[in-house]
């Protein structure tokens, strides 16, 4: 089936089995910060936000997002507040798990523009770093919070 | 072979398409049906997308009653200040449903009908006295939430059945309410033990204590007792004496028996103290 994906603000025409996953799609199509962890919605690699809600794309149907607007970390730019703090606190060793806490906390900050650590604990818990930057990770998005208010 | 996935735009079709294939599952939010197709238990010959049928995903209040469509999100249902407020235990099982995201995807209507005994909604729900509505090109019919679950896996959904409704009851006779959940792998994780309790108010001074518990038998399971006039130590007597006869934990990774049994009880002793402390605030 022929799918039109609105990805990061532009258009995409992409051929696809009906039940290919939005991971799988992306990924084909270069999006390659969306990454493949668990594959069953419980370690957050592959994050991305579809109208603004964050899912787990190894979990989503590609043909269910016609229609939506699509986010992926390669949308927020090298600018982007969230982004800035995570590489100003440090907050990665390996990296292959960034972008999806990166899409999480971009969720969290739309819905509570300053949340405490605890807030922030509760929105990521489904989210895994196997290298433990939690603690770096966390001061990044109180980083990022204070950043965009002022 | 996946599944092929058809995109029914109303109710009739939907059920109309259920009825003509018999391996054919309901699709709702997907997350669960995702999983069991990746791990290779799952052989469906088609999913029925119920996603673009209008009105599914409807939340209305009626005044006595919460009426919750089954494309509701589960993280609506934690979220929602209307659930929030009206039955607040609903709302804190739903919260602890897996983690937010997954909860952004995942259904209500898909959650009840995946049947699982560890699930955290439906101890809530027990305690709460909901209804599940289910349409099929039969009809629909209403099944009391202590009905619904009828063995391992097994609920009383029929072949061709789609939950279309969950009904709330939303009463003042609910004098406090909470929700008491205890996993032993990772905070998100199914619970090893799960515990859903309210004191109910009846005919003036009587008060019943609901209790329903999960995670610790083949399905949720449910009981009551009545703790009028009755202290708290006493009280959580006769909860954890009751709860201990319904109890039938399934030895697994998260548990053997006799460890579920005790954090079970614990879970019990727990929310007896959650409901004395929130009675007498009020």
């Amino acid at each position: 089936m022929n799918l039109t994906l609105n990805i990061n603000g532009t258009v995409h025409s992409v051929y696809c089995a009906e039940g290919d996953l939005l991971l799988d799609v992306l990924r084909r199509l270069g999006f390659t910060s969306v990454r493949e962890g668990c594959g069953v919605g419980a370690c957050g690699s592959c994050t991305v936000l579809v109208d603004g809600h964050s899912v787990s794309s190894c979990l989503t149907l590609a043909s269910r997002c016609s229609g939506t607007e699509i986010r992926t970390s390669e949308g927020l730019g090298k600018d982007n507040p969230v982004v800035r703090a995570f590489v100003d606190e440090g907050a990665l060793q390996c990296g292959y798990c960034i972008p999806g806490f990166v899409m999480m906390a971009t969720e969290l900050l739309s819905e509570n523009p300053h949340p405490n650590e605890k807030e922030i604990a509760d929105h990521l818990e489904g989210n895994i770093c196997r290298c433990g930057t939690y603690r770096e990770i966390v001061k990044a998005v109180l980083l990022a919070s204070s950043s965009a208010s002022n | 072979m996946n599944p092929r996935i058809l995109r029914p735009e109303s109710l009739a079709d939907a059920c109309a398409l259920l009825s003509q294939d018999e391996d054919a599952l309901v699709y709702g939010g997907g997350t669960a049906l995702q999983i069991l197709r990746k791990q290779g238990i799952l052989s469906a010959s088609s999913f029925v997308d119920i996603s673009g049928i209008p009105g599914l995903n409807n939340l209305h209040h009626t005044g006595n009653e919460l009426l919750v469509g089954p494309m509701v999100s589960i993280r609506r249902m934690e979220t929602d200040p209307v659930v929030r407020e009206s039955v607040p235990i609903a709302s804190a099982a739903y919260a602890k449903v897996a983690n937010p995201r997954v909860r952004n995807t995942a259904t209500v209507g898909g959650n009840i009908a995946h049947g699982d005994y560890r699930l955290d909604p439906p101890v809530a729900l027990l305690v709460l006295g909901a209804t599940i509505k289910a349409t099929s090109t039969a009809g629909t019919r209403a099944i009391p939430i202590d009905k619904f679950f009828i063995d391992f896996q097994l609920t009383a959904l029929n072949r061709g059945e789609i939950v279309t409704s969950i009904e709330i009851p939303i009463s003042n006779d609910v004098v406090a309410s909470t929700f008491v959940k205890f996993s032993s792998l990772s905070a998100n994780d199914w619970p090893s033990a799960s515990a859903a309790a309210a004191i109910v108010a009846r005919d003036g001074e009587a008060q019943i204590l609901r209790l329903a518990l999960g995670a610790l038998a083949p399905t949720p399971v449910m009981t009551a007792v009545d703790i009028t006039g009755m202290r708290e130590a006493q009280a959580t007597e006769a909860a954890v004496e009751s709860a201990m006869l319904i109890m039938d934990p399934l030895p697994d990774v998260r548990g053997g028996v006799e460890y579920k049994r005790n954090l079970g009880r614990i879970a019990v002793e727990n929310a007896v103290r959650n409901l004395w402390r929130d009675r007498q605030s009020v």
